[in-house]
């Protein structure tokens, strides 16, 4: 039995580029087109139906991270090149999406040390990168220029604009011809508002990729799931200012009670599952970038993509 | 004094003079933009004698053309000017400039040339300047003046000091030129492109102080084509430049330019934001509540002069919040009034609609409706926070200013909460809300070929699509044809857009293929057809503002109308609230519409059903209000009794006594053709 999976919409996920090669202005070995879609994924198997890309997070300041990311990566998380690199050579991660963590610590004033870290991230892997700033509206100005900058030419991914924050990464993305971010809780009118707000101050559409926000499974994903099915029910209905792809980061997926409490045999077991599976079903809701933080997540969740209706050969440029 | 006219024709012809002697080739270093003036008008990188004249020519003999070819021959002929000169800025430094304007941490440019009469003046206003967040730069003997004044220069105290002549001052338009193409999508050569950006983005000042010479005279004079005004102190007469006193010159400036420092926190004891915009206040979480049926409320937004008002004033007349008590209804008036430079009195009732948006941003204060049939509501959890009825007026004095910074230049808020004063206001307000729906009496549906939607309500009810046109008003009541094409003048990617209507499908139901295709693709896709007068079939959708909802009796044959003021039982056995949860949220629904008092009045009313012939029943308050009107409508059609014939309440309360009473008086809808 034939089914129309293009339901008679009308619209297209538009692209955005990820990451530049040499060819391009950058020193990254690939570049990633995402979007492009024009129905839900994993309906149909046909050449140019990419993958999600799976991005592995790191951060420059470990205190704020999962002790059991610490305990698995061990010495790898007190050097964010050394991570990075493992992220991409061990992980085998699509993209490395690098937290500054650092610049959460009080009165943090070291905007010096925002460039250096960026830039030791984009030696010690090729692959595209995703940028976070920093989480406080006070020093957001500073901390965004800077990781423009220390970026430039490279195209990168900047995150995360909100509906109050959203003038100094836009500016950066501007300035320094790097994509944004745009997230919103988890509610399909902000973050229509925010990409009109993104649009007026002059980020043009193939830049931006919408972040619903992602709880994690269990713990109110099925929030997300419904916002994201809007979003992208409304971009395929010709809705333009929704039509950017979508990145999931379930972060608290590896905070969650099942997943703290566990005996420590099992631990890593239960927070790659629940990783994976809030993972999977963002994916499912037509997530183009899927973030994890435990790397044994990595391969789990591209042999689930590999059984699905896909083609590796829309990877890639 | 100098004359500027005379002074800018003789600058022309010397600059058209210096730019032939060119003979030598130039460029600058650090950037990517070659003579970036030259290079954003022309997309020609001008380096040499050939090039030079050529944009020269293409660009009809432009006097910053010229200055840029003569400055960069210049330098590249003597070199750099020593520090703290900057000279040409490279692009490096260009982008974080750029950042700073799109970031918000800069909020305009200002260029001030020439010679300073006092070195105390140029510093007050540079310090104005500084202040207001603008960054300045400066060419010419103002800066060893403003040095010798002890005011520190450099990018740091955002006093850039781009060279010691106003030719320098040329600088400043590269600089904008360079942002237009990095951060305002010009690519080079689309010169209009470019100048609407200057004009419109780049929010530029130039202040000119005496002595400038013939050419920088021309030169400076060029830059108004960008749209920068050019502020004097009285030195120079004649021309379009701008006289202003040292008091006033950098507010005069950023008026013009439209800079103003932003209204980032609105100072009240609630939240305010678009995210509190759908939550409503239910009958156990508020405190107070105003109009809605239960007491006197109206609001009204009146544009009035410069200088009649001060900005930021909130008046409140009246007992407030704290000597109400907890559960009451009180009497409410809501007067807006405004001024602005580009402010027309058409824009008032678009202007007066947003009340309803901003008074939802408040996290515990709730609005529906519209004009005096609003109803307002605080909750307990913001009074116990401290909220006052004063709070309400700071948010929409603060909001107005800060969604319309073009539009409006001061905005004060009245607050009537004495009942006797509220009736009074009130009384007035309606006389102004007859005067607005009379000003588009008479224009017809078939006059015109643009309808204009209105998604507002789509915050609420997300596929929601009004299509407005001049027979048939918002379904709020709140928005005619005229309003929405003002405001689509206004905010031309705003929620008035422009509907062609396009060919006709069915005429007896207002089908039109334009507005299909508009509907289809504003509601996302879940609204394919809508006919505009019809009930029956393919009805508009609904959001949940309507003042009058319209809906068959299938056994009578006939079609009713409730309004919101209406409490009672209609014959269909609902109120008028059951039936508006029943049909709002956007929905379509067959048998149904939500319609404005407006609508009742005009010919297109039922249209697909037979016409007026069709209604029934009308609650006697909403009989009495239009029964002026109506009257006369239908006097003039020929048929005065039918008046009497439409039931209300008094006469048929239940579906049963309806049919009776319809019967008895032999109503027409009886015998016409069957409904369903």
């Amino acid at each position: 039995m034939v089914y129309d999976v293009n339901f008679g919409w009308s619209g297209m996920i538009s692209e955005v580029i990820l990451g530049a090669t040499k060819a391009d202005g950058g020193t990254r070995r690939i570049s990633y087109r995402i979007g492009g879609g024009k129905t839900l994924p994993f309906l149909e198997r046909k050449p140019g139906s990419s993958v999600p890309l799976i991005a592995f997070e790191i951060c420059d300041n470990p205190q704020y991270w999962s002790p059991i990311v610490r305990n698995f990566c061990g010495d790898l998380v007190n050097d964010c090149g050394e991570w990075a690199q493992a992220a991409d050579s061990v992980y085998k991660a699509d993209m490395v999406r690098l937290y500054l963590t650092s610049t959460r610590q009080r009165d943090f004033s070291d905007i010096a040390s925002v460039g250096k870290t960026v830039e030791t991230v984009l030696s010690g892997t090729s692959l595209p990168l995703i940028i976070e700033g920093s989480n406080e509206p006070k020093i957001d100005s500073e901390v965004f220029l800077k990781c423009g900058e220390a970026g430039q030419g490279e195209r990168l991914l900047l995150g995360t604009a909100e509906a109050g924050r959203y003038r100094s990464i836009a500016a950066a993305a501007m300035a320094y011809n790097h994509s944004v971010i745009a997230q919103s809780p988890i509610d399909v009118n902000l973050a229509k508002q925010l990409n009109i707000l993104l649009k007026e101050i002059g980020v043009s559409r193939d830049r931006i990729i919408i972040d619903p926000y992602t709880g994690s499974l269990g713990y109110g994903f099925e929030y997300s799931y419904s916002a994201m099915e809007r979003i992208r029910f409304s971009a395929l209905k010709g809705d333009a200012d929704l039509s950017m792809p979508l990145i999931c980061s379930a972060t608290d997926t590896l905070t969650v009670k099942e997943v703290r409490e566990a005996s420590p045999a099992i631990q890593d077991d239960i927070a790659v599952q629940w990783e994976f599976t809030t993972g999977i079903a963002a994916a499912v809701a037509g997530s183009e970038i899927i973030c994890v933080r435990h790397p044994r997540t990595i391969p789990l969740l591209r042999k689930a993509f590999g059984s699905l209706n896909t083609e590796d050969s829309g990877k890639g440029e | 004094m100098t004359d500027v006219e005379l002074a800018i024709k003789n600058g022309d012809q010397k600059l058209k003079a210096a730019i032939a002697t060119i003979q030598e080739t130039f460029s600058y270093e650090d950037t990517a933009y070659h003579l970036p003036i030259s290079y954003a008008l022309t997309g020609i990188p001008v380096h040499d004698r050939t090039t030079s004249l050529d944009v020269f020519s293409r660009t009809k003999d432009n006097p910053l053309v010229a200055s840029e070819c003569i400055l960069a021959k210049k330098t590249a002929q003597e070199g750099r000017e020593a520090s703290p000169y900057t000279g040409f800025i490279a692009d490096t430094i260009i982008r974080k400039l750029g950042y700073s304007l799109v970031d918000g941490s800069i909020l305009g440019l200002a260029l001030i040339v020439g010679s300073p009469r006092s070195a105390g003046t140029a510093a007050a206003i540079c310090r104005e300047l500084q202040e207001k967040y603008m960054l300045t730069f400066l060419a010419g003997p103002v800066v060893p003046s403003l040095s010798s004044a002890g005011v520190k220069l450099g990018l740091d105290y955002r006093l850039i000091p781009l060279g010691s002549d106003a030719l320098h001052g040329v600088h400043f338009v590269d600089i904008i030129a360079r942002v237009a193409m990095m951060f305002g999508g010009v690519t080079p050569g689309d010169m209009h492109r470019l100048l609407s950006y200057a004009a419109e983005r780049a929010k530029a000042i130039v202040i000119v102080f005496p002595g400038l010479n013939n050419e920088e005279i021309a030169l400076v004079d060029g830059m108004r084509v960008l749209g920068f005004p050019i502020l004097t102190l009285g030195d120079y007469s004649g021309g379009a430049w701008i006289q202003a006193t040292p008091e006033d010159i950098v507010r005069t400036g950023m008026e013009l330019k439209g800079i103003r420092v932003n209204v980032t926190a609105i100072p009240i004891p609630m939240g305010c934001s678009p995210a509190f915009e759908g939550k409503s206040i239910r009958k156990e979480e508020m405190y107070a509540e105003f109009g809605g049926g239960r007491s006197p409320a109206f609001e009204l937004l009146r544009m009035k002069s410069p200088g009649e008002i001060k900005d930021g004033q909130v008046t409140v007349i009246g007992p407030e919040i704290d000597s109400m008590a907890e559960g009451s209804a009180n009497p409410l008036g809501i007067i807006i009034e405004v001024t602005g430079k580009t402010m027309k009195k058409d824009y008032e009732p678009v202007l007066e609609r947003r009340i309803h948006n901003f008074v939802n941003y408040g996290e515990g204060s709730w609005h529906v409706a519209q004009r005096d049939l609003i109803w307002v509501r605080l909750s307990k959890e913001a009074v116990a926070k401290g909220v006052k009825i004063e709070h309400i007026g700071k948010l929409l004095a603060s909001k107005f200013r800060m969604d319309f910074p073009q539009l409006l230049d001061a905005v004060s808020v009245t607050l009537i909460t004495d009942k006797e004063k509220v009736i009074a206001a009130k009384k007035e307000a309606e006389l102004i809300y007859d005067e607005r729906d009379a000003r588009i009496k008479g224009m017809r549906d078939g006059d015109v070929n643009t309808y204009y939607s209105c998604t507002l309500c789509q915050t609420f009810a997300p596929n929601h699509v009004c299509v407005i046109t001049p027979e048939r008003p918002a379904l709020c009541g709140a928005i005619s044809w005229l309003d929405g094409k003002i405001a689509f003048e206004m905010s031309p990617a705003g929620a008035n857009q422009p509907i062609e209507k396009g060919s006709v499908i069915n005429a007896q139901n207002g089908e039109f293929e334009g507005v299909n295709r508009f509907v289809k693709k504003a509601s996302h896709g879940e609204v394919d057809r809508c006919s505009l007068y019809s009930v029956m079939e393919y009805p508009m959708t609904c959001c949940g503002c309507f003042e009058c909802i319209a809906l068959m009796l299938p056994e009578v044959n006939g079609i009713m109308v409730v309004n919101r003021e209406f409490k009672g039982l209609t014959p269909s056995g609902m109120s008028f609230s059951t039936l508006a949860g029943t049909i709002g949220g956007g929905a379509q629904t067959p048998g149904f519409a939500g319609i404005s008092k407006g609508y009742i009045l005009s010919d297109r009313f039922l249209q697909g059903e037979g016409g007026i012939e069709r209604l029934v029943w009308m609650p006697a308050q909403l009989k009495e209000e239009l029964k002026p009107r109506l009257v006369k409508i239908l006097t003039d059609q020929g048929r005065p009794d039918l008046f009497e014939k439409i039931a209300d309440e008094t006469k048929a309360a239940t579906i049963e006594d309806l049919m009776v009473y319809l019967e008895s008086v032999k109503h027409p809808a009886l015998t016409m053709k069957p409904l369903v």
